[in-house]
C-alpha cells in the first residue's frame, strides 16, 4: 500500500487551491459552496471538471430557454444556499418539475440538479435523497440530457454524501457502457466509497488504476485512506497516513486532520480527539466551525453524544455560523438525534437572539417545525416546547408547533398537541380544526372529517356555524347524508346551527334552484345575502362569459325582490339598502331588462330610496351606444390644401419654395403645416426663419404646441446660432404646454449641448442644463450632464473639467465622463490633479468604485502593469456592471488589447463571472472575425477549467464555422437529436416535440417539422400539434404558396376545436387573394365565422376578395363587391379599403385603378359615401402621388360645391387628427342657414360653446339670423355690420384660397 | 365608505399581524373595549383553513375609532397588533370570510 503510494506521481494539491479551481467557475462564491456541500460532507471541492461539451443543443429557442432556465435555477438555488446553507426539497422539486415541463434539459441543468441532492438537503432523510437523485438522473436522461464524466462524478458525490452503498466496479462498468471515460475525480470518489466501508483492497485496486493512467494522487486520496483504515479497524495505519503523506511530500491539511477526528469520534476516543485538536493547533491549521460540526455529527451518530458539548464549546462562531448550526440541528433531527440537536440549539440561542425581529420571542421555530415534519413523538416535542418557554426563548412554542402540525395535516399530532395545550390551560378554538377539515374536504374524506369532529367534541371545543357550513358540510355529498353520518357517528349537533349551516352550504354548493326556493332567505342576516351574491358573481359555474349565466346575479336579485311582499320590503328597507350599497362595490352589472323589472317592483312598493340605490348599479345597455361625433375636424378641402402644399415641398426638401407657398396659402396654413415648415427651417439650419414662423404661429394661435422633437430641433438651431435666450424661451414654452419628452428627444438635447461644447461655450451649456433640469423637462442624467465636462476636456482644460465634475455632481448628482477625465490625466501625467480626482471619487462613490475608475483608465491608456496592481488590491471584488461597461466599450471601439488584458487580469478577481468575460472577448473576436484569437480564447477557457454557458460555445462555434474551421465540439440541432432519440426508442412527452416543431416552423422548415411530427405520432399516439404550432404551420405553408395545404391545416384545426391565430388567418386569406382564389376566401370566411372569438380586421375578407378578383383581371367584380359593401350598409363608412388601393398602386395596375377611381367618384356622387375617396386620397399622398391627389381633390371639390350639412359632417368625421374646428363649424352653420334648420343650428352653437370654439363674425351673423327667424332671443351679441361686410373680410383673409365653398 | 343606514359612516380600522390562534370573537371582544363594534371581518383562506393575519374592525362611532387609534400598543395573546385607520372602504373582499351580523 505504502509502496503503491510512494511510487505514484504526486501532485501537491491543497484544498485551498482546489477550492480556487472551483472558484474559477462562473458562479464563483456561493456556487463554490453549493458544490462543496454543507455540513456532513468532507470539503472536497473539485466537482468542476473539464466537462466534455455535451450534446444538448436543441433549437435556438429551446436553447436560449434552457440557458435562461439554468441561470434562473442557479440563482434560486444559489440564493437559498447563500442565505441558509441549504436547499429545501420543495424548491429543488419545483425547479426539477420546471425543467421537465420545458423539456430538453441541458447538461448544465442536470449537473446543477444532481449537485443539490446531497448534504444540501439536511431536512431530507438519506433514503429519500438517494431516491431523489436517482429519479432526477433517470428522468433527465429520459428527457434527453446527455451525461458526461462530470455528471457521473456528481452522482458519485451524492452517493458519498448520502452514505449510499454501491458497487464501485458496477459504477465503472456503467460508465464504460455509456462510453464515458472516468477521470481523476471519479477515481478519487470511488476510493472514498471503498474507504467508507473500510475496503482498503478495493481502494488499492482503484489506486492501481490511477497509477497506471499516471494520474496524480492528491490529498483527498490520503484523507479517504485514513478513514478507510480506521473503518477497517486498523487505527495504526490510519494514523500512519500522516507520515506517509509527509514522506510523499504532501503536507497534511485541515481535511486530513478532520478525517482523523471523525474516525476517533466514531470510536468515541475523546482523548485522541483532544490530542489531534492540539496537533492541529500546533500545526497552525485552522479547523472551521463547519469541520467541527462534522465531528459533532460523527460523535452523535456513533452514540457518543456526551462529548458533543466539549466540541461545541470549541466553535469560533465564525460568519455563517448560525445557518450552519441550524443545518447541523436539522441533520441531527433527520437522523433521529433530536435530543442532541436540542442541546446544540440551546448552545447558540444567544446568537439567534441578535437576529430576533418580532416583538415576542420565537426562537427555535425551525427546530420545532422540523420535529413535526419528522414525526417526532409529541412527548419529546412538548418537552422541547416547555424548555423553550421556561427559558424565555419562545413565547408560545406549543401554538407554533400546533400550527406546523396543522399545516402538515398531521391530525393525530395536532389533536395530541391540543390535548396538551388544554392540560396546560391554553384555550382551544374552533378554527384550530379548520385546516384539518379543509384537508379532508379536498379529499372528500368523510371518515377523516368525522374523526376530527369527534376529537373536537372530545376536547370540548364547540363547533359553530362556520365550522359546519364552510368546513364540514361540503365534505358530504348532501346535507342529508351529512346529517345521517353525524348521527351514526354519534356526534351531537345544535339543530339551529345545522340549519343555518345548511342554508349557507346550499348557497356555496351553487344550488341556484334550491336557493330560490329558500323563501325565508331574507330572515337570514345580511352577510349571508352578500355571500350568496358574491358567490354568484365569482363562482365560474354561475358567472361564465356566456350571457345567460352572467345574468344569474341580476336574476337572483330580481327573484329576491320579487319574492318579498311590500310589507317585507318596507320592514327590511334598511337592510336592503345596505345590501345594495355593498353590492355596488362588488362591481355587479345587470342588464337593462332586469334592472327595469326590479325598479318596477320597488317603485310599486314605493321605496324611492331603494330605487335610488339600485339605479347606481352598473346597468349594461345592450345594442351599443351612440358615439359622439369626432370634434377633431376640419373641412376636407382645407386640409387637403395644407397637406398638398406642405407635402409637395417637404418631399423635395425645398425650403424656399415651401416658404413661397406658405405666403400664397397663408390663410389655409394649419398648425400642422406650420410645424412642418418650422422643422424644415431647422433642418436647413435657418434659425431666423424658424423663429419667425414660430412667432407667427403663436400669434395665430397661442395654444398650439409643436411636438417635442420639433421643439428640440428648434432649440438646437436657436442655440447653435447664438439665440440662447430664445432657445431657453422655447424650453419654457415646452414646459408650459406640457410637452412630454421621449428618450430620443432627450438625446437630441444632449446633442444640442454637445454642439455648444465643441465651440467651448460652457456658459450656454450651463444655462441650457439649468433650464432643462429646473423646468423638469428631463431628469438629470449622465448623458445630459456630460457636454459640460466634454467642453473642458476638448480644450484640454483638465482642472476646469474636474471643477465642472464636482459642480455637476453637487448640483445634479451625476458624474459623467469621469473615465475620459482620468484617462486624460493619466496620459498627461498630472499626478497632482489625478490625486485630487481620486480623493474626490473615493469620497463620493467609495474606494471600490474609484479603484475601478482608475483601473479602467490604466487599461485604456495601455498602462497594464499599473492596472494589474490595482485589480489585485486585496479585498477588491468583481463588479459585473462595471466590468461589463468597460468590455462593451472595448467591443464598440474594437479594442482587443485592453479587453484581453482585462480578461487575463481578472482571473483571480473575487466573484468574477469568467464566462461573461470570455463571452465578451469572443464577441469582439466575432466583430473582427478573428478566429485565431477565438481559438486561443477557447484554450484559455479550458485551462481555467471553465464550464461555459451555451451562448459562449455557440458564439465560438459561429466564429470558427464562418472561417471554415473545424468546431472542436458538437453543437447538434435538436432535430438530429430527436431523430436519434426516435431511433434509439427513447420516449419523450408531447411538449418537447411541440416546442421543436414550433422552432422549426419559425424557421420555415416545414419538412423537418413534419418529420418531427411523424416521430411524435409514432411515440405518442394521441400527439397533435398545439394551436400555436398549427398556426405557425399555416403561416409557413402560405409563405411557400402551398395554399391547399394551408387551408387543409386550418380545416383540421377547426375540426379539432383549435383556435387559429389571427396572423395565420390573415396570411392565409392574403395568400388566397394573391392567387386570385375568391372561392376559398369565401370558404375561410364561412369557417372562421363559426369561431367568433378571434379578432380579425373586419375588412380582411372584403379587401382580399376584391384583390382576388383584381388578380383574376375581373375588376368589375371587385368594383361591384366594394361598391355594394359601402352602399348596403352605412356603418361600413368606418371600414377602410386602403389596403386594396395600396396593393393596386404598388402593382401599378392602371386598369384597376381607373375603374376604382371611377367607383370612388360614383360613391361620392350618387351615394354620399366618402370613405373610399378619403382612403384613395390619403393613399395617393402616402405613396407620393401628389398630382393624382390634387386631381382627386378637385373632383371632390366639385362634388362638394352643392354643400349639404350631412355630407360635410360625414366627411369631416372620416378625417381625424385635425385641431381646427372653426372652419367646420362655420360650414355647418352655413348649411343650417341654407336648410333653415334652426334646431340643428342651435345645437351646433351649444356644442361650439361647449368645445370652446370661437365662431367668426360671419357665422355669428348667420346664427343670429336663424335665432331671430325662429323668434328666439339671440344668446350673443350680434355683429353690427352687414353680411357682405364680414364675407368680404373673410374673403380677404382667405385670398388665394383654393377653398371654393365659402361665399 | 360603504353605505349604511341613514347615511351613517362606518369607522373602520385595519388590523394586521393577528396571530393565527386568535379567532374573530376574540378580536371583536378586544376591540369592544374602545367602543361598540359594528363589524369584525377576519378573512380565512379556504385553501389552508388559516386566517390571513389581518382584519377589519368597524366601530359605530367616530369615538370608538379614535379610542382604538390612540391606544398603543395593542396586544392580543402576547403579540403586538398593527392597527391603522382603514384607508379603503370595506367591500365584500373575500368570498370566504367570517363576518358578524349587525
Amino acid at each position: 500500500m505504502a509502496a503503491l503510494l510512494r511510487s505514484a506521481r504526486l501532485l501537491k494539491c491543497s484544498p485551498a487551491l482546489l477550492l480556487q479551481v472551483t472558484g474559477n467557475t462562473r458562479h464563483a462564491p456561493a456556487a463554490g459552496r453549493l458544490y462543496s456541500g454543507a455540513v456532513g460532507t468532507p470539503h472536497v471541492g473539485l466537482c468542476v471538471q473539464q466537462r466534455g461539451l455535451v450534446k444538448d443543443e436543441p433549437s435556438v429557442a429551446v436553447r436560449s430557454k434552457q440557458a435562461q432556465q439554468f441561470d434562473w435555477a442557479l440563482a434560486k438555488l444559489d440564493s437559498s444556499v447563500r442565505r441558509t446553507g441549504r436547499v429545501t426539497k420543495t424548491l429543488l422539486l419545483h425547479i426539477f418539475h420546471d425543467i421537465c415541463r420545458t423539456g430538453y434539459p441541458s447538461g448544465n441543468q442536470a449537473l446543477l440538479m444532481l449537485r443539490s441532492c446531497g448534504s444540501l438537503l439536511p431536512e431530507v432523510p438519506l433514503v429519500e435523497r438517494i431516491e431523489l437523485s436517482q429519479r432526477i438522473w433517470d428522468k433527465l436522461q429520459e428527457l434527453g440530457a446527455t451525461y458526461d464524466v462530470s455528471h457521473y462524478n456528481a452522482l458519485l458525490k451524492t452517493y458519498l454524501q448520502n452514505e449510499f452503498r454501491f458497487s464501485p466496479t458496477d459504477f465503472l462498468a456503467k460508465m464504460e457502457a455509456a462510453n464515458v471515460q472516468p477521470n481523476r475525480v471519479t477515481y478519487q470518489r470511488l476510493i472514498a466509497a471503498y474507504c467508507e466501508v473500510g475496503d482498503i483492497e478495493g481502494a488499492s485496486t482503484i489506486l492501481g488504476f490511477m497509477k497506471s493512467k499516471d494520474l496524480p494522487i492528491t490529498e483527498a486520496v490520503f484523507n479517504s485512506l485514513a478513514t478507510g483504515h480506521a473503518r477497517a479497524r486498523d487505527m495504526d495505519s490510519a494514523e500512519g497516513i500522516l507520515s506517509v503523506m509527509k514522506g510523499a511530500g504532501i503536507e497534511p491539511g485541515p481535511d486530513t486532520y478532520l478525517s482523523l477526528l471523525n474516525v476517533y469520534a466514531e470510536k468515541g476516543d475523546f482523548a485522541k480527539m483532544k490530542q489531534t485538536l492540539e496537533m492541529v493547533e500546533n500545526a497552525d491549521i485552522h479547523l472551521m466551525d463547519r469541520d467541527l460540526m462534522q465531528v459533532v455529527f460523527s460523535l452523535t451518530k456513533a452514540g457518543h453524544q456526551q462529548y458533543v458539548p466539549e466540541i461545541v464549546e470549541r466553535m469560533h462562531h465564525e460568519r455563517g455560523y448560525v445557518p450552519d448550526a441550524m443545518n447541523l440541528c436539522l441533520s441531527l433531527i433527520t437522523h433521529g438525534h433530536e435530543e442532541t440537536a436540542f442541546s446544540v440549539l440551546k448552545s447558540f440561542t444567544g446568537l439567534l437572539v441578535q437576529s430576533q425581529t418580532s416583538d415576542s420571542p420565537d426562537l427555535g421555530n425551525f427546530f420545532l417545525r422540523h420535529c413535526v415534519n419528522m414525526d417526532k413523538s409529541v412527548e419529546n416535542i412538548v418537552r422541547f416546547c416547555k424548555d423553550l418557554k421556561d427559558s424565555g426563548l419562545h413565547s408560545s412554542p406549543l401554538q407554533f408547533t400546533l400550527q406546523c402540525s396543522l399545516e402538515a395535516k398531521k391530525t393525530g399530532m395536532a389533536v395530541e398537541l391540543m390535548r396538551r395545550m388544554k392540560e396546560e390551560g391554553v384555550p382551544l378554538r374552533p378554527h384550530y380544526f379548520w385546516p384539518l377539515f379543509t384537508h379532508y374536504q379536498k379529499e372528500k374524506n368523510i371518515s377523516g372529517t368525522l374523526q376530527a369532529l369527534r376529537a373536537m367534541q372530545e376536547l370540548g371545543v364547540a363547533s359553530d356555524m362556520d365550522t359546519f357550513s364552510i368546513y364540514i358540510l361540503p365534505s358530504f355529498p348532501s346535507v342529508d347524508s351529512a346529517r345521517t353520518s353525524l348521527k351514526e357517528a354519534g356526534i351531537d349537533v345544535d339543530a339551529n346551527i345545522l340549519i343555518a349551516a345548511e342554508l349557507r352550504a346550499e348557497a356555496s354548493r351553487g344550488n341556484l334552484a334550491g336557493l330560490f326556493s329558500l323563501k325565508p332567505l331574507l330572515k337570514s342576516p345580511l352577510h349571508l345575502l352578500l355571500q350568496i351574491t358574491e358567490l354568484l358573481c365569482k363562482d365560474p359555474r354561475f358567472n361564465s362569459t356566456e350571457p345567460e349565466t352572467s345574468e344569474n346575479v341580476a336574476y337572483f336579485l330580481y327573484n329576491l325582490i320579487d319574492s318579498m311582499n311590500e310589507t317585507e320590503v318596507h320592514s327590511k328597507e334598511e337592510q336592503l339598502r345596505e345590501y345594495f350599497g355593498l353590492l355596488k362595490n362588488m362591481n355587479i352589472s345587470i342588464s337593462l331588462n332586469i334592472f327595469r323589472g326590479i325598479r318596477n317592483i320597488l317603485e310599486s312598493y314605493q321605496v324611492p330610496e331603494l330605487v335610488k340605490e339600485i339605479a347606481c348599479f352598473h346597468v349594461v345597455k345592450y345594442g351599443g351606444c351612440w358615439s359622439v361625433t369626432s370634434h377633431h375636424s376640419k373641412p376636407v378641402v382645407s386640409i387637403c390644401v395644407s397637406m398638398c402644399v406642405v407635402e409637395l415641398c417637404l418631399s423635395h426638401q425645398k425650403l424656399e419654395r415651401a416658404l413661397e407657398l406658405k405666403i400664397l396659402y397663408e390663410a389655409d396654413m394649419t398648425p400642422a403645416a406650420y410645424a412642418m415648415l418650422i422643422n424644415l427651417c431647422c433642418r436647413h439650419d435657418n434659425a431666423e426663419e424658424a423663429l419667425k414662423l414660430k412667432m407667427e404661429l403663436a400669434r395665430k394661435d397661442s395654444e398650439v404646441a409643436l411636438d417635442a422633437q420639433k421643439y428640440v430641433a428648434l432649440v438646437r438651431v436657436l442655440s447653435k446660432h447664438g439665440k440662447l435666450e430664445e432657445a431657453i424661451d422655447m424650453l419654457k414654452e415646452m414646459k408650459e404646454k406640457d410637452v412630454q419628452l421621449r428618450d430620443g428627444t432627450i438625446s437630441l438635447l444632449t446633442l444640442t449641448m454637445n454642439t455648444a461644447a465643441m465651440k467651448g461655450d460652457a456658459n450656454s451649456i450651463r444655462r441650457l442644463q439649468e433650464a432643462i433640469f429646473t423646468l423638469g423637462l428631463a431628469k438629470p442624467s449622465s448623458n445630459l450632464c456630460s457636454p459640460l465636462i466634454t467642453c473642458y476636456l476638448e480644450s484640454g482644460n483638465y482642472a476646469g473639467a474636474f471643477d465642472a465634475t464636482v459642480e455637476v455632481h453637487k448640483q445634479y448628482n451625476q458624474m459623467p465622463k469621469i473615465h475620459d477625465l482620468i484617462c486624460g490625466l493619466v496620459e498627461k501625467g498630472d499626478a497632482e490633479l489625478l490625486q485630487n480626482v481620486v480623493e474626490f471619487l473615493s469620497q463620493e462613490r467609495g474606494e471600490m468604485m474609484m479603484l475601478y475608475d482608475l483601473y479602467f483608465a490604466f487599461l485604456q491608456t495601455g498602462r497594464y502593469k499599473e492596472a494589474r496592481k490595482i485589480i489585485e488590491t486585496p479585498g477588491l471584488r468583481a463588479r459585473p456592471t462595471r466590468l461589463q461597461w468597460f468590455a462593451e466599450k472595448c467591443i464598440a471601439a474594437q479594442q482587443m488589447e485592453p479587453l484581453e488584458n482585462m480578461v487575463d487580469m481578472t482571473v483571480k478577481l473575487f466573484e468574477c463571472d469568467r464566462d461573461d468575460m470570455y463571452h465578451c472577448l469572443l464577441r469582439l473576436c466575432k466583430e473582427t472575425n478573428d478566429w485565431q484569437k477565438a481559438e486561443a480564447t477557447w484554450m484559455k477557457m479550458q485551462e481555467e477549467n471553465l464550464a461555459p454557458r451555451e451562448r459562449t460555445l455557440r458564439l465560438l462555434a459561429d466564429i470558427l464555422k464562418n472561417n471554415d474551421k473545424e468546431v472542436p465540439f458538437e453543437v447538434p440541432e435538436a432535430y438530429d437529436m430527436l431523430k436519434e432519440a426516435g431511433s434509439t426508442g427513447m420516449v419523450l412527452g408531447p411538449a418537447p416535440y411541440d416546442t421543436l416543431i414550433k422552432a422549426l416552423l419559425a424557421k420555415g422548415n416545414i419538412e423537418d417539422a413534419m418529420a418531427v411530427k411523424n416521430i411524435a405520432t409514432d411515440h405518442v399516439p394521441e400527439f397533435s400539434l398545439s394551436d400555436n404550432a398549427n398556426s405557425l404551420l399555416i403561416v409557413s405553408q402560405v409563405k411557400r404558396c402551398q395554399m391547399k395545404d394551408a387551408l387543409g391545416t386550418l380545416k383540421g384545426m377547426l375540426q379539432a376545436d383549435q383556435v387559429p391565430s389571427q396572423l395565420a388567418i390573415t396570411r392565409l386569406v392574403q395568400g388566397l387573394a394573391s392567387e386570385g382564389n375568391t372561392q376559398d376566401i369565401q370558404e375561410v370566411e364561412a369557417l372562421v365565422k363559426t369561431l367568433g372569438s378571434i379578432k380579425l380586421s373586419s375588412m380582411l375578407f372584403v379587401n382580399n376578395a376584391a384583390l382576388a378578383h383584381i388578380k383574376n383581371e375581373d375588376i368589375d367584380s371587385a368594383v361591384e363587391l366594394l361598391q355594394s359593401f359601402y352602399i348596403q350598409n352605412t356603418d361600413n363608412q368606418k371600414s377602410s379599403i386602403s389596403f386594396v388601393f395600396r396593393k393596386v398602386l404598388d402593382a401599378n395596375n392602371d386598369a384597376a385603378l381607373d375603374k376604382l377611381s371611377a367607383m370612388v367618384e360614383r360613391l361620392c356622387n350618387h351615394f354620399a359615401s366618402y370613405r373610399a375617396a378619403t382612403d384613395l386620397f390619403l393613399m395617393y399622398l402616402d405613396t407620393g402621388r401628389t398630382e393624382e391627389a390634387k386631381f382627386l381633390l378637385q373632383v371632390l371639390c366639385c362634388i362638394l360645391l352643392p354643400v349639404q350639412a350631412a355630407k360635410i359632417k360625414a366627411l369631416s368625421e372620416l378625417i381625424p387628427d385635425f385641431t381646427e374646428k372653426e372652419n367646420i363649424y362655420s360650414h355647418l352653420v352655413k348649411c343650417c342657414g341654407l336648410d333653415k334648420d334652426f334646431s340643428s343650428a342651435k345645437a351646433l352653437y351649444e356644442r361650439m360653446q361647449a368645445e370652446g370654439v370661437k365662431a367668426d363674425e360671419l357665422t355669428l351673423k348667420r346664427l343670429a339670423l336663424l335665432y331671430k327667424e325662429a323668434g328666439e332671443p339671440v344668446p350673443f351679441e350680434e355683429p353690427p355690420e352687414s353680411f357682405s361686410f364680414y364675407a368680404d373680410k373673410l374673403k380677404k383673409q382667405r385670398s388665394e384660397s383654393m377653398e371654393p365653398a365659402d361665399c | 365608505m360603504a353605505a349604511t343606514a341613514a347615511g351613517k359612516k362606518v369607522f373602520e380600522v385595519f388590523v394586521s399581524k393577528v396571530l393565527w390562534t386568535v379567532a374573530t370573537r376574540d378580536i371583536k371582544a378586544y376591540f369592544g373595549q374602545f367602543g361598540q363594534v359594528k363589524k369584525c371581518l377576519l378573512p380565512f383562506d379556504k385553501e389552508t383553513g388559516f386566517h390571513r393575519g389581518f382584519c377589519w374592525i368597524g366601530f359605530t362611532t367616530e369615538e370608538g375609532l379614535q379610542n382604538a387609534l390612540q391606544k398603543d400598543p395593542h396586544i392580543i395573546e402576547g403579540a403586538k397588533l398593527q392597527v391603522q385607520k382603514n384607508r379603503k372602504p370595506f367591500s365584500g373582499r373575500k368570498s370566504n370570510k367570517e363576518a358578524e351580523d349587525i
